[in-house]
């Protein structure tokens, strides 16, 4: 496999050069985790889609018999597993994983001019409890499902432990480990989004892991954290409705609610950091997007009650609730109109990770108007079934991460391999994609509402054939749109072998420190490093030339001539 | 065979993983903080990082408590059905052990800063086996109530006693863990400076202990 990331002591042709393992499998080195946490990624959305598949094939024909598969979805208990696992590998290892661990890992470090994690040796062991976790999910799906449930319960915990760690490594890495100069106002955005995801995780997951060791407790050793049902009838009536479920509830959706909108948070730097170099325009209202980044986590913190608005709790609070969910609406629409006007006016260039930028603010948009009818408690509850929901989380969370994902691995391919990928396959891939999630989840959101609506029988039955109809043709559009990822996983594997190489150290001109790290480290007895940083992460200049940029670790001594060629001694 | 990068100097940054952390960044218009200058030697990572992530994973820590405490009030203001756990006495016998643990986890950092490495060690020695009592009295605890008939399955108070408790336990144990790898560690070899991981560990014990009277009196208030 052509790495280019130079594993082997080419400096020190004395040591014998490690094995196989040793440089990409129980490495410590952050660029080598990252990279493990992409290919865990990789697996895991296959994997994630394959049981979206087995599910819609048998709710639209529900004899069939898949061999092999089938037997997976034979009984109710086991075609409950399937939602379950699907959410979580997509959740946890795709949403959470990727963009966060994946990502972050291999680029935080470079970007900030730092030599690797605070805590490279916590890094591993995240990295393989995250493994361990996976294989966790996994076995709890094939195994009978009351042990099944616990082993889920138990990875979950194993999950939140790791991510704990890998969080704390981040925001430790962020404040302490900068290069000189690169003062918080001109972090990448991408790192902003590393720095605050890591800041809510660690308050999150620590929630869930109390939650878990509570569910832990009661199924091991017998405690009444969560009550049983038949200790709920044996209530009075009048307490059944408010003890129930509602502990479970608030632990789970208070980490719930803001771990989605936290995992947002590196497609949002991702994006805006791409939006912005592949337009060649600084970020529009730079401090503001910090800002908005903080809002839209913290936000999180304060909306689990969105999901409990049937749940006979006290009169007011849905309302407190449905308020405080609507102002999620307030730093989203300031980030979408931070993209839009650092596009305005810009040359745009149609790159296959332009596109994928691009769909990632329209679907980001569309997904996210549907969630101001959810915020209405209202509305909510009465008005629409699980369909519309479902429809909204997977536009605005699912399609719209994937988006920022595809565009950021396009974009950063050649830094991670040394290779390009293909632009027309990944151009085709874009179009299907784009096009096929929105016939899929689109369209989920009018059945939910006709769900519930009152109709007289005779528009009920003409609904109902509509209804089923439309259900078959998502399911056809979700065939042909996974089928269309083959496209994406031909590319990606051919290119790792086959792809153009890359010739030049900076192929998008991009101003941030992993593109531009020339400067050799000194090796002092201090440990100092010539990594200076002059300037902010988006200085990009209207000249219209190759010379349109001024990459953040440039002295200012060599500033563009007016008129003239940027002089550069790097890159 | 790996082919060279375009730019072979990115990897040999990148492969220096011997070389210490950069220059402490002018964050915030301040320059270094002083004991950190003093404690970094040659080569070695900055003994930020440490502080830092300790204060992170107590902030951490902190959360997880107060996610259990949350679920602890809501049921306890919630419930019809509350009944309270009496309290061993050994309990408060065990709070004065922790904050006595305490108070000589600090005579041996003073003692440190003078230079009185043997002081240092008995009384760092006399914090972890204060500790370690601690946990044998929660055991004591435990016993007494296993032997009233309280268990962790008889009742929600109970469940939460005993989660509470364990809990706690368990970080502590992570505690003592951390004062025997100060005690035991040869310091002339490692890149850590003693002062550095004693002050870490401080932060970690001291809040161990606040934690203990946090959960002590929640548990207390509950009755």
């Amino acid at each position: 496999m052509q790495m280019t990331t130079g594993f082997d002591n080419s400096a020190n042709p004395a040591q014998p050069r490690k094995g196989f393992f040793s440089r990409h499998v129980f490495t410590a080195n952050h660029r080598a985790i990252g990279l493990n946490y992409l290919w865990l990624g990789l697996f895991s959305v296959f994997l994630g889609m394959a049981m979206s598949l087995i599910m819609r094939i048998h709710l639209i024909w529900p004899g069939t018999n898949i061999p092999g598969l089938s037997s997976l979805a034979s009984a109710a208990e086991r075609y409950a597993t399937l939602p379950l696992l699907h959410g979580s590998l997509m959740v946890f290892f795709v949403l959470t994983a990727v963009p966060q661990a994946g990502f972050g890992n291999y680029l935080l470090p470079l970007q900030i001019g730092a030599p690797d994690m605070a805590f490279p040796a916590l890094n591993l062991v995240s990295f393989w409890a995250t493994v361990a976790s996976l294989l966790g999910f996994t076995t709890s799906f094939l195994i009978q499902p009351s042990s099944g449930i616990t082993l889920w319960v138990l990875s979950v915990a194993l999950f939140s432990a790791s991510t704990l760690f890998n969080s704390l490594n981040f925001a430790v890495t962020t404040i302490d480990l900068r290069a000189e100069g690169m003062t918080l106002p001109r972090l990448p955005l991408t790192v902003w989004a590393w720095f605050i995801n890591a800041i809510l995780s660690l308050l999150i997951f620590s929630i869930l892991l109390a939650a878990c060791l509570c569910l832990l407790a009661d199924r091991f050793w017998g405690s009444h954290f969560f009550h049983s049902a038949p200790f709920l009838a044996s209530l009075p009536p009048n307490l059944q409705a408010t003890t129930a479920l509602a502990l479970w509830q608030r632990l789970f959706w208070f980490f719930a609610q803001a771990e989605v909108y936290v995992a947002m948070l590196p497609c949002f730097g991702l994006v805006t950091h791409l939006l912005s170099t592949l337009s060649r325009r600084p970020v529009w209202g730079e401090r503001f997007v910090v800002f908005a980044f903080c809002g839209v986590g913290l936000v999180g913190f304060f909306v689990w009650g969105q999901h409990m608005f049937s749940s006979a709790l006290d009169p007011f609070s849905p309302l407190v609730f449905s308020v405080l969910a609507s102002s999620l609406g307030i730093p989203a629409m300031f980030l979408i109109l931070s993209w839009l006007a650092t596009l305005w006016g810009a040359r745009i260039q149609l790159s296959a990770s332009m596109l994928f930028a691009l769909g990632f603010v329209s679907l980001f948009l569309s997904g996210g108007i549907s969630g101001i009818f959810l915020a209405r408690q209202d509305l909510s509850a009465a008005a629409v079934s699980d369909e519309f929901i479902t429809g909204h989380f997977h536009l605005v969370m699912g399609v719209a991460a994937t988006f920022a994902i595809l565009s950021a691995l396009f974009f950063w391919f050649p830094k991670l391999f040394g290779r390009r990928l293909s632009e027309p396959l990944g151009k085709l891939h874009f179009w299907l994609t784009f096009a096929g999630v929105y016939c899929i989840f689109m369209p989920m959101h009018w059945l939910g509402l006709v769900e519930h609506s009152h109709s007289p029988s005779t528009r009920a039955v003409a609904l109902a054939n509509a209804g089923s109809s439309l259900r078959s043709s998502i399911t056809v559009a979700m065939l042909l749109t996974v089928f269309a990822q083959g496209l994406f996983l031909f590319n990606f594997l051919w290119s790792l072998f086959r792809g153009e190489e890359i010739l030049e150290s900076n192929p998008w001109r991009a101003t941030t420190l992993e593109w531009n790290q020339a400067s050799p480290v000194a090796g002092t007895g201090l440990g100092t490093s010539d990594l200076v940083v002059y300037r902010g992460a988006y200085e990009f200049i209207d000249s219209g030339d190759s010379a349109d940029f001024l990459p953040q670790h440039l002295p200012p001594a060599h500033g563009p001539k007016p008129g003239g060629e940027l002089k550069m001694d790097s890159a | 065979m790996v082919a060279p990068t375009a730019t072979p100097e990115v990897d040999e940054i990148l492969e220096d993983t011997t070389r210490g952390g950069g220059p402490i960044p002018p964050f915030g218009g301040g320059g270094d903080d002083d004991s950190a200058g003093e404690d970094r030697r040659p080569g070695n990572p900055s003994p930020d990082r440490y502080s830092t992530g300790m204060a992170i994973g107590i902030l951490s820590i902190l959360m997880f408590f107060m996610a259990l405490a949350s679920a602890f009030i809501v049921l306890r203001r919630g419930s019809g059905v509350w009944v309270t756990v009496r309290l061993p006495r050994i309990l408060w016998v065990n709070t004065v052990v922790l904050l006595a643990s305490s108070f000589t986890l600090e005579s041996a950092r003073r003692r440190l800063a003078f230079a009185n490495l043997a002081g240092f060690r008995r009384l760092w020695l006399a914090t972890t086996c204060l500790g370690l009592l601690f946990v044998l009295g929660q055991v004591v605890a435990w016993r007494q109530l296993v032997l009233s008939g309280v268990y962790i399955a008889s009742n929600q108070a109970s469940s939460f006693f005993y989660i509470f408790t364990a809990a706690h336990a368990v970080h502590l144990l992570g505690g003592i863990g951390a004062l025997l790898y100060v005690l035991i560690r040869n310091f002339e070899k490692s890149k850590l400076p003693r002062r550095t991981a004693a002050e870490v560990t401080s932060y970690y014990w001291h809040f161990m202990d606040a934690l203990w009277v946090f959960l002590l009196a929640l548990l207390v208030l509950g009755h």
